[in-house]
């Protein structure tokens, strides 16, 4: 069994969190003054950028490139957007996170303001995640009280404080300008891009939209720098480690920290425990909700995100969800349509309309009502909503139709030739 | 400027245009429903889909989302873009009802003809479709959900274009909701524009509820008549009944949109009591007596007494034509006893206004694209609804709006408030004449002058007055200050506030003629033997209602041409029906002297629903329509001059006359107008007299216009009757504990034309001193008239 050395979950306890004694002494803010005394903004960037580390919220935009396009070093208010509305099914990670070490997440967050010049950092938060809430709020009290919060951290002359919100509960809020319209009071819509966040954000202001684990990751690369963070992948290409989070047909759900790039079968087996009550493995979702399947076939695939690309998929957020082979891929398909029909936020048409027309297809097809035609109709919606709605959510829903259609086409026509679902007594 | 080709047709467009909007130059229409012209482009219905085959973009795009650049090849009907819209519409109508049948919509709903059009014939979807209760939303709006396709046009011009904060969306994914909080009034006085901007039948008319298809109506460009702005509107008639106003688009002045008073007050046309025939004394006569009459009258008097005995009234109500004729008429009698305003002041301040070069007068759209402007005593709600909505627009870009007035002026922003008393007024406008000045005689010179350094600073600043409040002194001061606050390089525009919607053409041909109260003098010495009326009401419009009355009853003959039954009528000797503006042509010339053409819609005649008692058809044979008898005033005049009744011989003849009107031959209804060449000749004011208040329980009274029940033609219209307000006065709350009284209580107003009984109403943003009242026709104020000299008044418990 492969492991490696925990570096977000290092403080991770049975007992309960770590608050700030706990975290000082195994190393905690050494980060943060390594780049207040040692390093200059511009260094901190550079050596994000030159570790390259990814966004883990699902899209795997490479986080040195997104804050190049920062306007760092202008002067004027800019605000730093922690999201943490996770919210996508099978994603637990940064709930996890939050619940073992918040002073993890607020050394990320001070480092990365004072790389990108902000001031002022807001945390937002599902709504479902009142403990976390508490941890961070206790954790930002400590924080303060300790100098390395407000004003003049660490004598440095830098100055930053962090704002705790907590989200009001729909799954559009974790899209980043869904997310920036909900922290200034408006509906959850998201923005037309352009102008991105980077440059007119909250308030109209340049903001920087990282998430949970990315910013948990900045505290290791200033301490360790990008060399070291980029070797601890297995994968070439691949850098650091990543947070998965394992459930469904599982014998040990659990959430781990791995490298990059482990194979997604050795994961399943060493930490997951293999399928639950001596089944096969029929499939997976590999980051979360809004990722295509994979099969079988994909058990060797490293869980990087070139890797997962070239499979059709993509990582996401590392929430594994694994499903045995008694798991009619229909209903599942059907059962994560439903949760995003319902998640639109209203906006464009694919999505508030194509959507809840995508869940009636597979409702008749489950039911065994379903005919050829919708089949037909089926595909259409795919290749009608996929790129043409207003932001990710849509697409991301079709992920499952997108894998579904994919790999299971054999079992999508049983359902139509037998009347009935196939898998179902 | 990027140059890209679209269907093969190559087109350069400035910098900054979409896609959707530069095939639209090309006269290529893209299937869109969320983007609006004035609303802009929000990508949410998926529509516009285009596909881009060369240049930065690839692919299937949004077109209202993509902007123009250079090198990009467009196919706007592309396979896959076709079957992308029909999917499209697919989702859209997955849940529509299907109600066309019963729709008001059907035949002018965008999703019908998109429907049609993207070739979705069958309903795949035969799932439950999801339904919605209705809200009642008051007088003016139907409102049927379950047609609703999401387009959010309704809240982006309810809250985004028009400021409104009542009307929203709700809820999420397909359970979205447009509407109130609950049940209600649309509180906004812009909430019609919901109709015209709903692709489907979920907002509609419900003045005009099943009443007509678009294509039983008879439609013509046209023009409103309910204040002096000239907006651009649609009206519709069927059956003889004017069934509905509609916003047509001048992007010059009103750009898209129309006020509810614009939009409702249509209904003085169709009003049962507007008289239809002609009348000699109160007998019914026919148009031939009825001359025969006039003639003879006429010539009588000018035999025993000459000319001079011989008077003229037209109004700001009537067309230029007639105005014009009218002149034509007086001169070819002989007489020079002519005025187009029954109210002096009025009067005189709309000469001012015509004396503005045109190049410095503010059209609309230079207000909605000014990035400063100072209003002094001008309440657009009341006077011009429509510039409310331009200065919104105007504020939405980042302009400053400062307003100075005593009244509390509401608009649909935040702006800056001045609540200065009636007495500084002139004192502000003098220091905004002299910004440059260093030392100011008064706090309120320091203010203007302030402020006139602001306007000075300003890129594209405009200044607008009312012309009842500043008086034809404070107009004219206010065209002075507008061009000493002009920056170098560019024009501080002005734009005052008439009392009609042709009181600036009035003004123009009114040149150094008298003014009413000289009419009224000649009458009260007996110089005067008779006056004609053409479309003009002196007994409501001159603020003296009783003097009024009591020179009009000296003379011999009171002749009255009208199309409403107004109070002058009741007096009338010799009465001519008019036509009302939807059914005639003419020339109207609005505050900013632009002369707007208006076509006939319909021709005069008593509703169907009337003249057959409820039935329909008529169980009557009839050999002329009901009630077809008013002409339009101008046709009169030219047979009474014994001429042709040509209106192109008409605009010929007065634009040879006089060349300011030039451009008035060749003008076309649908044109966005032309202005006026030349400004007339600055009139001679005498000083207003100053007042002051004397006793510690006199205040000054304003009289002010009112949104509804104020203009004339629209308090006619029954549907406005709904939101009309119960007379009341309004003090400072200083004042009110001053004089003891009560809020909600009546309270007894006492002034020098008499005593009243209303209701008490506070209101913090006024002048501590000043008490405002509205004019409201029809209720026990009727005759205090708004733009009157200042006048004192007294408040007492009741």
């Amino acid at each position: 069994m492969r492991s490696c050395e925990p570096l977000l979950f290092k403080n991770r306890r049975a007992e309960g969190p770590v608050f700030l004694e706990g975290y000082r002494k195994n190393g905690g803010y050494q980060g943060l003054e390594k780049a207040l005394r040692g390093m200059s903004p511009a260094d901190v960037r550079e050596e994000v950028k030159a570790s390259g580390l990814r966004g883990r919220g699902g899209a795997g935009f490479p986080t040195g490139v997104k804050w190049s396009f920062f306007p760092s070093d202008d002067a004027g208010e800019k605000y730093l957007v922690c999201n943490g509305d996770e919210m996508e099914p099978g994603t637990f990670k940064d709930r996890q996170l939050l619940l073992a070490d918040p002073h993890h997440l607020l050394e990320g967050i001070i480092i990365s303001c004072y790389a990108l010049g902000i001031g002022t950092a807001y945390i937002f938060l599902r709504d479902a995640y009142r403990e976390c809430a508490g941890n961070l709020e206790r954790a930002i009290d400590e924080a303060a009280q300790a100098g390395l919060l407000g004003d003049d951290i660490l004598g440095s002359g830098f100055s930053c404080e962090i704002h705790v919100h907590r989200s009001a509960g729909r799954y559009i809020c974790g899209e980043e300008t869904a997310l920036l319209n909900s922290l200034e009071g408006l509906r959850p819509n998201p923005r037309s891009k352009p102008p991105f966040p980077a440059i007119k954000g909250l308030f109209g202001r340049p903001t920087a939209l990282n998430n949970i684990e990315t910013l948990a990751n900045i505290p290791h690369i200033v301490t360790g720098g990008a060399a070291w963070y980029k070797s601890l992948a297995l994968t070439e290409q691949g850098a650091g480690t990543k947070l998965y989070g394992l459930a469904g047909h599982l014998e040990t759900p659990c959430c781990v920290e791995a490298p990059i790039g482990m194979p997604l079968g050795e994961l399943i087996r060493d930490f997951g425990g293999g399928v639950w009550k001596n089944r096969s493995f029929k499939a997976c979702l590999p980051g979360g909700a809004s990722t295509p399947y994979l099969t079988a076939e994909h058990l060797d695939v490293a869980l990087d995100y070139e890797p997962l690309e070239q499979v059709g998929t993509r990582l996401g957020t590392g929430g594994v969800v694994v499903f045995d082979d008694r798991t009619c891929m229909v209903a599942a398909t059907l059962n994560l349509l439903r949760f995003f029909a319902r998640e639109s936020c209203g906006w464009c048409t694919p999505c508030r309309d194509g959507l809840p027309l995508v869940c009636w297809l597979l409702e008749r097809l489950e039911r065994g009502e379903g005919t050829r035609e919708d089949l037909t109709m089926l595909q259409e919606q795919l290749s009608h909503i996929n790129g043409r709605s207003f932001c990710a959510l849509a697409l991301g829903a079709m992920g499952p139709v997108d894998g579904l259609l994919r790999h299971f086409a054999e079992e999508v026509e049983d359902h139509i030739r037998m009347g009935r679902c196939p898998l179902q007594d | 400027m990027p140059t890209l080709t679209i269907d093969n047709q190559t087109i350069t467009v400035p910098e900054g245009t979409n896609v959707l909007e530069a095939a639209r130059q090309l006269g290529i229409e893209v299937p869109h429903f969320c983007h609006h012209e004035a609303l802009g482009s929000v990508g949410a219905c998926r529509l516009c889909a285009v596909e881009f085959l060369e240049g930065p973009v690839k692919g299937i795009q949004m077109s209202c989302m993509v902007l123009a650049k250079d090198d990009m090849v467009i196919d706007t009907g592309s396979d896959g873009v076709l079957a992308y819209r029909a999917q499209v519409i697919e989702w859209l109508m997955t849940n529509h009802p299907h109600d066309c049948p019963v729709c008001d919509e059907g035949g002018e709903c965008q999703l019908q003809d998109m429907t049609v059009a993207g070739g979705h014939g069958v309903r795949r979807y035969t799932g439950p479709k999801r339904t919605y209760q209705n809200q009642d939303l008051g007088p003016f709006i139907a409102h049927e959900m379950n047609r609703c396709i999401q387009c959010y046009r309704c809240v982006r011009t309810y809250q985004e274009y028009c400021g409104g904060k009542d009307f929203g969306v709700m809820g999420t994914r397909q359970r979205l909701y447009f509407g109130r909080f609950s049940d209600g009034p649309l509180e906004s006085p812009f909430s019609g524009n919901l109709v015209d901007v709903c692709p489907t039948g979920v907002l509609t008319d419900k003045t005009y509820r099943y009443k007509s298809r678009i294509w039983d109506l008879q439609e013509a460009p046209s023009i409103c008549p309910h204040c002096s702005l000239g907006c651009a509107v649609i009206p519709g008639a069927r059956y003889q009944e004017l069934q509905r106003r509609r916003a047509r688009t001048n992007r010059r002045t009103n750009g898209h949109f129309i006020c509810d008073r614009g939009r409702f007050g249509y209904g003085y046309v169709n009003h049962p009591d507007r008289p239809r025939a002609p009348l000699l004394g109160h007998r019914r006569v026919t148009w031939q007596e009825a001359l025969a009459a006039l003639q003879n009258h006429l010539h009588e008097f000018c035999e025993l007494y000459g000319s001079g005995s011989i008077s003229m009234l037209s109004s700001s109500r009537a067309s230029l034509e007639t105005q014009f004729l009218t002149k034509r008429w007086a001169n070819a009698l002989g007489s020079g006893q002519l005025c187009f305003e029954a109210h002096p002041r009025r009067d005189q301040a709309a000469r001012v206004a015509a004396s503005q070069a045109p190049d410095c007068s503010a059209s609309m759209e230079d207000i909605r694209s000014c990035d400063m402007a100072v209003l002094v005593g001008a309440d657009p709600l009341a006077e011009a609804p429509m510039l409310a909505l331009a200065l919104r627009q105007a504020a939405r870009r980042g302009a400053r709006i400062v307003v100075v007035d005593p009244r509390p002026v509401e608009l649909p922003i935040d702006c800056e408030r001045h609540a200065a008393a009636p007495e500084e007024l002139p004192r502000i406008l003098q220091g905004l004449t002299r910004p440059q000045q260093n030392a100011f005689a008064s706090a309120s010179e320091e203010f203007g002058g302030a402020l006139g350094r602001a306007l000075l600073e300003a890129k594209n600043p405009v200044l607008i007055g009312g012309s009842d409040l500043l008086g034809p002194q404070g107009c004219q001061m206010l065209l002075k200050a507008a061009e000493a606050c002009s920056p170098t390089g560019s024009t501080c525009r002005s734009m005052l506030l008439l009392a009609g919607p042709n009181s600036f053409g009035g003004a123009m041909l009114s040149d150094d003629g008298p003014g009413f109260d000289a009419l009224l003098e000649g009458m009260e010495q007996g110089r005067i033997k008779s006056l004609v009326c053409i479309e003009a009401d002196p007994v409501a419009d001159y603020p003296d209602r009783k003097r009024c009355r009591a020179a009009l009853a000296r003379l011999d003959l009171l002749v009255v041409f009208d199309c409403a039954a107004t109070a002058t009528v009741q007096e009338a000797d010799l009465f001519f029906p008019t036509t009302a503006l939807e059914e005639a042509a003419g020339t109207l010339v609005n505050n900013e002297g632009r002369m707007q053409a208006f076509e006939k819609v319909f021709s005069a005649g008593t509703p169907l629903l009337q003249s057959a008692a409820g039935d329909h058809p008529p169980r009557f044979f009839s050999r002329d329509i009901p009630g077809s008898h008013p002409q339009p005033a101008w046709t009169t005049l030219a047979r009474l001059l014994g001429r042709d009744a040509e209106l192109e011989k008409v605009r010929r003849e007065l634009e040879k006359i006089d060349p300011r009107f030039d451009g008035l031959a060749g003008l076309t209804a649908d044109s966005e107008g032309c202005r006026v060449v030349a400004p007339r000749q600055a009139p001679a004011l005498v000083a207003a007299p100053a007042s002051g208040v004397t006793a510690s329980d006199q205040l000054h009274l304003l009289v002010t216009e009112h949104l509804y029940g104020s203009e004339l033609l629209s308090d006619l219209s029954p549907c406005l009757q709904a939101v009309k307000s119960d007379p009341y006065v309004w003090l400072h709350p200083q004042d009110v504990a001053r004089l003891k009284l009560v809020e909600g209580k009546p309270v007894r107003l006492c002034t020098s034309l008499g005593e009243w009984t209303l209701e008490l109403r506070i209101n913090g943003d006024i002048s501590p001193g000043v008490a405002v009242v509205p004019r409201l026709r029809g209720t026990v104020v009727e005759t205090l008239v708004p733009g009157s000299e200042p006048m004192l008044c007294r408040i007492e418990k009741a």
